[in-house]
C-alpha cells in the first residue's frame, strides 16, 4: 500500500533539480564564507575590548552607594581616592564577579585596589563575558 | 557552593587579629557568591537586587567592626556561617530573608545614602520614629 503509494506520487511530481541546486548553492556560497570566519575566530571573536571593560568596570564602580559618581576615572585608587575600607573593596571586587560572570581567586582579589587594575585583570581573563 | 558547604566544620581559633580579618573577607565572599543560589530558593528577583544584598551583608559585618578579639571574631562568623547555611539549605522561609534583610532594621524606607533622595524626608522621619 504505501510503496504503491510512494510510487504513484514519484509518478506524478516533478521537481526542478536544476532550479533548486543552484538556489541552494548560491545559498552555500554566501554562508560558507561567514561560517569559515566563524570558525577559526571562535576564541578571540567573543573576548571583550579593552574599552568595552573599562566601561562596564566604571560602571560598576559608579553603581556603588557609596560611591559619587563623579569622582570615578579609569585610575582611580578605591581606598585612596574613593575613601572605601577593605570591605568595601572586597564588595566592588564580587560586583565586577557578578558583572562580568567571574569567580576571581583570594590571592587575586586581595590585589586589586584600583579601577586600572580591575580593568588590567577583567581585561586579561579568558572567560570575562 | 552549596555542594562544600555541607562538611563544613568549625575552623581552629585564629591566632592573630590578621588571621581573623582574612577570615572575615572569605566568610564575605563566600557569603556573596551564594547570594544568587539564595535569590533563586527565595524568588527575591522581584523584591531586591544582588547589589543590595551584598551591601547588607556588608553592613552586617561592619556593625562588628570595632571587635577585636580573635576569638570572638571567630565565635561571629562562625554565628554568620551558620545563618548563611541556613538560608542556602533552605532552612528558612522567605520572610525570614525579607523581613531581617531586605526590609532589615531600618524599615520600610532604606536610607542607603546619599543616592536616597528621591524619598520624601517626612515619609522617612516617619518610618524611623517610634510609630509602632
Amino acid at each position: 500500500m504505501a510503496s504503491a503509494l510512494r510510487s504513484t506520487i514519484l509518478r506524478h511530481i516533478r521537481i526542478p533539480v536544476s532550479q533548486t541546486l543552484t538556489l541552494n548553492g548560491s545559498k552555500l556560497g554566501s554562508g560558507s564564507g561567514a561560517v569559515a570566519f566563524r570558525l577559526f575566530s571562535s576564541h578571540a571573536d567573543d573576548h571583550l575590548d579593552k574599552e568595552e571593560v573599562s566601561a562596564r568596570v566604571l560602571d560598576v564602580v559608579k553603581s556603588f552607594p557609596k560611591v559619587d559618581p563623579s569622582k570615578v576615572t579609569p585610575d582611580v585608587h578605591f581606598q585612596k581616592d574613593l575613601g572605601l575600607d577593605s570591605l568595601d573593596t572586597v564588595e566592588i571586587v564580587m560586583a565586577l564577579e557578578e558583572e562580568f560572570k567571574l569567580e576571581i581567586p583570594d590571592k587575586e582579589a586581595d590585589k586589586i585596589d584600583s579601577c586600572a587594575l580591575a580593568i588590567e585583570y577583567v581585561y586579561n581573563h579568558p572567560m570575562a563575558g | 557552593m552549596a555542594h562544600w558547604m555541607k562538611n563544613l566544620k568549625v575552623q581552629p581559633n585564629s591566632t592573630s587579629l590578621e588571621e581573623a580579618r582574612k577570615r572575615t573577607f572569605e566568610f564575605f565572599r563566600l557569603a556573596c557568591r551564594s547570594i544568587p543560589s539564595i535569590m533563586e530558593i527565595y524568588n527575591l528577583q522581584d523584591v531586591v537586587s544582588p547589589s543590595q544584598l551584598r551591601s547588607t551583608v556588608a553592613s552586617q559585618i561592619r556593625k562588628n567592626s570595632h571587635v577585636t578579639n580573635p576569638k570572638v571574631i571567630d565565635m561571629l562568623l562562625f554565628k554568620g556561617m551558620e545563618e548563611l547555611k541556613n538560608f542556602v539549605d533552605h532552612a528558612k522561609q522567605r520572610h525570614h530573608i525579607i523581613g531581617q534583610y531586605v526590609v532589615g532594621r531600618k524599615g520600610l524606607v532604606q536610607d542607603l545614602g546619599p543616592k536616597d533622595e528621591g524619598i520624601s524626608n517626612f515619609l522617612k522621619n516617619f518610618y524611623n520614629s517610634k510609630y509602632s
